[in-house]
């Protein structure tokens, strides 16, 4: 595994490596190398079995196995029984808008900057084979209607984020952080009593700071949305943030919202949820009262 | 003769089991609480006694429910 | 919509939180569900029944535990069995107390009783085609004890279209009428009791195969065969005959009633929803014959009309009729030879009952559901039976029953 490199910064080390297709780093404040490595090969081994049992880019694994099954009961485990239980909660509280059978809708929509809106034929065949209702789970039993898929790209980053949280916890009580790809979590203050210090990026220019820092002493931060990602029409901006229930994007989304939770899966869910509100991501926000920030 | 009737009804009963297939998001409707072949519990464990106390037939819906002198 | 908004938070957290640490399910958290209900039975100059009943249900995913708290109080007056007179008729009960029905009058007997009942149940699904189903009650009352076990096994077949249950129960029952049972097919002159013994048993054992099939979109059906067999005392240690002189019809005496110590009974049960565009339809259909020469059809229509935002209207009809017991008599001529059981008991004898009824149900608070209904039954036989002798004919040997129900039920979840 060569991808992973660790270095010494001033008052702790940090991890880094590419997974997800996002570049992901752990910072640790180990006592010694070797001490930082082990951690770090934890959290990069972690992050690579999420990626490669839940993957739906890959033919081995069980999300494979589920959206080939052409209509047949397939038996999962506990570990994907747990998440599919999640999913559907999800879904029944968002009212359908968190729907882990949307994927399909990626076919049709591009976004790419462009002006380019799909035929709306496209769509509405589509549509056709989305909804979480259709699914039959009984757990440890899922039967997919054959012309369907499942995806569960909406939470498995955050989730290998709180995963590899809690298996480095169990190694070690020193504190850490744990990015991967802008969704992260901190396991517990530092040894001078303070927190890590986060930046938010600016959706415009990313890696560049939007003057907005958090101090992280503990807890997760997830953010949704993406600068690169959306279609311009007609003055409109469509955002990447698809609407299960329509099939079309939302509609005056924030540009992103970041948000602070006690999980980084929690802090993702509500920050995916709050963009569905389009104009009243805000108002939905307050309304939940959750610490976050919205940019525009 | 009661043998045979009882064999006939759950013959058909289940040919025309066969015939169809609603898919588990079918059943929307068939799992709405006013569906359920007993609707209201209470009420008919109510019905039950009143009956089972006054006429000489009793049962056919489940086992259980206790024995009473109901006079 | 703005409630469900304020607990979505605690509702994403706790998913997230059963999630992260692996407990399946915990996120549905564990409702309780309590049901209660008050019903008034009152049959017009004879008995009236309050019953109270509370359920508390635990639901999770997997499993359902129930405990269900019934008490029953009973007062009035019920016939004591002899038949109506031209003369009028005093009777003594074991306590000593004397009642007397006037002339053309059916002889009542003035009773009280309390039953209380605890029955619980827990119900487990075991894995994705069998749910197991245990049970037991027990019920007191001042002359009746009961106890009794059940289970039934369901499986689901074919897609979960289809699903067959078998169940088992046993019951025990302890009869202890104050005073003792008296002698069964004894004499008396309505005073005097003969005691066979202080305490009689019973026992019951019921089995139930039934099959449960969705037909289409909007259309459930369920059969069930049922077979039950008592064996015991099953005699009313309060009810007696009239035995009649053979050419005047007139009263001259009374025995003590006597049935058999066993009885086979068996059912065909077969009840239908179905399901249009708002509004639900109920049906079901019992076919009901035991060894002692009864056969009951009972059919039983309920239309749930839907008036819109939760509210319903369920009007019901039930008609029942059965055939009479090979030892009802209404009476006995003192001449002939004592047969081997009696009974005068209007349960046991050739009878039609109706029932009508209108329900309204409607939502309370957020979840709860609250109904009233008012319901009224008749029961009728042969008044004037073609056998009757002399001054029987002038009275009446089948007294039509009338009751009205009135029940409240109230169901909120936690």
């Amino acid at each position: 595994m060569g991808s992973l490199t660790v270095e010494q910064q001033a008052g702790y080390w940090v991890g880094r490596f590419k997974a997800m297709a996002s570049p992901c780093e752990v910072l640790m404040e180990a006592s010694n190398r070797s001490d930082a490595v082990a951690l770090a090969q934890s959290a990069y081994d972690e992050v690579k079995r999420i990626e490669q049992k839940f993957s739906r880019y890959r033919d081995d694994n069980i999300i494979y196995k589920i959206n080939t099954s052409q209509g047949r009961a397939v038996e999962v485990d506990d570990e994907m029984a747990n998440l599919l239980d999640y999913a559907d909660h999800c879904y029944q509280l968002s009212e359908g808008r968190f729907d882990i059978t949307s994927g399909l809708l990626r076919q049709a929509w591009k976004f790419d900057g462009s002006a380019n809106l799909p035929p709306m034929e496209l769509i509405e065949r589509l549509k056709s084979s989305i909804s979480w209702k259709k699914v039959d789970w009984q757990r440890p039993y899922i039967t997919l209607p054959s012309g369907m898929e499942i995806d569960l790209g909406g939470i498995g980053k955050e989730y290998a984020v709180d995963t590899s949280i809690n298996l480095l916890k169990q190694k070690t009580a020193a504190s850490l952080l744990i990015n991967f790809g802008g969704d992260l979590a901190v396991t517990a203050p530092r040894k001078s009593g303070g927190g890590w210090c986060v930046a938010v990026d600016s959706p415009d220019r990313v890696g560049s700071s939007t003057g907005q820092e958090i101090e992280l002493k503990q807890g997760a931060l997830a953010t949704s949305g993406d600068a690169q990602r959306y279609l311009l029409k007609e003055g409109v901006r469509y955002s990447h943030i698809l609407d299960p229930t329509t099939g079309w994007p939302v509609v005056d989304a924030p540009r992103s919202v970041t948000v602070f939770a006690a999980s980084c899966t929690e802090a993702g869910i509500l920050a995916s949820l709050s963009m569905m509100h389009g104009s009243g991501a805000e108002a939905f926000l307050n309304e939940q009262q959750i610490k976050s920030w919205v940019v525009r | 003769m009661k043998g045979q009737r009882l064999v006939l009804i759950l013959l058909s009963s289940l040919l025309v089991g066969c015939a169809v297939d609603v898919k588990p998001w079918q059943r929307d409707q068939l799992a709405e609480q006013k569906m359920q072949l007993v609707t209201d519990p209470m009420e008919q464990s109510f019905d039950e006694h009143i009956y089972f106390s006054k006429e000489a037939a009793s049962g056919g819906k489940g086992v259980g429910g206790g024995g009473c002198g109901c006079n | 919509m703005q409630l469900k908004n304020r607990t979505l938070r605690r509702q994403l957290s706790l998913a997230t939180c059963a999630l992260l640490t692996g407990i399946p399910g915990q996120a549905s958290s564990a409702d309780w569900v309590v049901d209660a209900g008050v019903m008034s039975y009152s049959e017009s100059d004879r008995v009236s029944a309050v019953k109270t009943i509370a359920t508390g249900q635990r639901l999770t995913e997997e499993t359902t535990i129930s405990v269900t708290v019934l008490v029953d109080t009973l007062t009035g007056a019920s016939p004591n069995g002899a038949s109506a007179a031209t003369t009028s008729q005093t009777f003594t009960t074991a306590s000593g107390t004397a009642y007397t029905a006037t002339e053309k009058e059916t002889p009542l007997r003035d009773f009280e009783d309390t039953r209380t009942a605890i029955s619980s149940s827990w119900e487990q699904v075991l894995n994705r085609l069998f749910r197991l189903k245990l049970g037991a009650d027990i019920s007191t009352e001042d002359d009746y004890d009961s106890l009794g076990l059940n289970a039934s096994l369901s499986r689901d077949f074919n897609n979960r279209l289809t699903t067959v249950t078998v169940g088992a129960a046993i019951t025990q029952d302890t009869i202890t009428p104050s005073g003792g049972t008296p002698v069964e097919r004894s004499a008396t002159d309505g005073t005097t009791l003969a005691i066979q013994s202080k305490e009689e048993e019973k026992s019951t054992t019921d089995l139930l195969l039934g099959v449960t099939q969705i037909l289409s979109r909007t259309t459930l059906t369920q059969l069930n065969y049922s077979y039950s067999l008592v064996d015991g005392y099953m005699s009313d240690p309060y009810k007696i005959v009239s035995e009649v002189d053979a050419v005047t019809g007139n009263t001259t005496g009374y025995r003590y009633e006597k049935r058999p110590d066993s009885r086979i009974r068996q059912s065909v049960n077969w009840t239908t929803a179905h399901h249009l565009t708002e509004d639900v339809v109920h049906f079901t259909y019992r076919y009901f014959w035991d060894d002692w020469g009864i056969d009951s059809h009972t059919f039983d229509l309920k239309y749930r009309y839907e008036i819109g935002a939760g509210h319903y209207l369920q009007p019901q009809v039930r008609y029942y009729m059965q055939s009479a017991a090979d030892f009802y008599r209404h009476s006995l001529v003192d001449s002939e030879v004592l047969p081997n059981y009696l009974s005068s008991d209007q349960r046991l004898g050739e009878m039609s009952s109706y029932t009508i009824g209108l329900k309204y149900g409607f939502p309370v608070f957020t979840d709860g559901r609250l109904s009233l209904r008012i319901a009224y039954m008749q029961q009728s036989g042969d008044s004037s039976p073609s056998d009757a002798i002399g001054s029987q004919k002038q009275v009446d040997l089948f007294p039509t029953l009338e009751a009205m129900i009135v029940n409240v039920n109230f169901n909120i979840p936690f």
